[in-house]
């Protein structure tokens, strides 16, 4: 039987690349078709493709990894690499509302009054609900190295409790942050105050939402089994991914809430 | 700037000219740091007059200079506001330039004397450049 004389992964031939690029493709001329004809078939069809393609894929990587021992050392390290520059690409996405951001606030237009808040417009006391959404995403990041040091020490229970409570304050989180875009008194349609505001913090709170996911897979796969004392990279990169997310909440906290009141 | 030793001037004197009197080169920085370089009151002003006149200036630079500058302590001297206005007249931006009449008043807290005083040094200016106030055009009231 043939075998290879290097250490990397040959990965066989999939569709999720092609469904998933159809996905792509569905979702944004469905998208076209939804603003012009009224219709959401295609657009819908296209975000079930895309969570198919994504449950499939990612299956895919855990069996190659984790039960056919392909993510030897080397592959691990390529593994890290992409990790570090997507969440880098992400870094320069949010980099882009904050340049929006300081350009309308820094100088405020005279439609605006000249001002920053803008006349009219009544801020969210930075010292509510938003100071408690920060302490939950910094207790967030304690429990989830908890958890960390709890894999890495093999201690199965504590890794699974840190876990579950790391999920459980990002959806307090969520929870939280959706009571406040319900409770506003300023809407997105509410001049570039409203823009910046519920563009930056909607997108960040997407960001949650996914982290939280990431998460919750690999609490599902610590339950399992899959990690091991020295080899669990699934749930670095998710702990990487929502240090990331804390770090651009605490710059909208500062900026938008604090800084922006 | 126009701090308080140039109030109590002004509530002093009662002749048009010559309606204060201090030291001119009193070191007071523009942000109190415990050490460092002091700026003296000629320094800033003189720093935020070459601000505004800057031939090119952008409107953002206008806007950004302005809220800077109103977020400071002090009431800035008519000669910086004559600066902004001045740019505000090569930017064709009518509105800041009768905003800026309406934040030296702001700024002026509850020394009532200061805003008469500024548009009265102003009043050239603003006759040149044809800026009304607001109280000319009936928005000073709310």
């Amino acid at each position: 039987m043939a075998h290879q004389a290097h250490a990397y992964h040959m990965v066989d031939p999939s569709p999720w690349p092609l469904t998933g690029a159809i996905a792509a493709l569905l979702m944004t001329s469905g998208l076209a078709i939804w603003f012009h004809f009224h219709s959401t078939t295609l657009m819908t069809l296209g975000l079930i493709l895309l969570l198919l393609t994504m449950y499939q894929w990612w299956r895919d990587i855990i069996r190659e990894g984790t039960f056919q021992g392909h993510h030897t050392p080397p592959v691990q390290k390529g593994l890290r690499y992409g990790m570090i520059l997507f969440i880098t690409s992400e870094v320069f996405f949010f980099l882009g509302f904050f340049w929006a951001f300081y350009h309308s606030s820094l100088a405020p237009t005279p439609e605006l009054g000249g001002c920053w808040p803008p006349t009219g417009i009544t801020p969210l006391d930075p010292f509510e609900v938003p100071l408690l959404n920060t302490a939950v995403l910094l207790a967030s990041g304690v429990t989830v190295t908890w958890a960390h040091h709890s894999i890495m020490e093999g201690e199965r229970k504590q890794a699974i409790q840190s876990l579950a409570l790391t999920i459980l304050l990002g959806l307090y989180f969520t929870a939280l942050q959706a009571m406040e875009y319900y409770e506003a008194p300023f809407t997105i349609a509410d001049g570039v105050y409203g823009s910046t505001f519920f563009v930056a913090t909607g997108f960040h709170g997407l960001h949650v939402i996914i982290g939280s996911t990431f998460l919750a897979v690999c609490l599902l796969r610590q339950i399992q089994y899959h990690f091991t004392s020295e080899h669990h990279f699934g749930f670095e990169a998710a702990a990487w991914y929502w240090h990331f997310v804390d770090v651009v909440w605490l710059f909208l906290y500062v900026s938008i809430y604090w800084w922006g009141s | 700037y126009i701090n308080t030793r140039v109030l109590r001037g002004l509530q002093s004197g009662l002749s048009s000219d010559r309606l204060w009197s201090f030291s001119s080169t009193a070191s007071v920085a523009a942000r109190s740091y415990s050490h460092g370089k002091q700026e003296t009151d000629e320094e800033f002003d003189a720093r935020w007059v070459t601000y505004f006149n800057k031939p090119d200036i952008d409107a953002w630079e206008l806007r950004k200079g302005m809220n800077t500058l109103i977020g400071y302590d002090l009431v800035p001297e008519p000669k910086i506001l004559e600066a902004a206005l001045r740019a505000c007249r090569r930017l064709n931006d009518l509105a800041s330039a009768i905003r800026i009449l309406e934040a030296v008043k702001d700024k002026s807290g509850p020394h009532k004397e200061i805003y008469p005083y500024v548009l009265q040094e102003l009043r050239p200016t603003l006759s040149e450049l044809g800026i009304p106030t607001p109280e000319e055009l009936g928005i000073d009231k709310a």
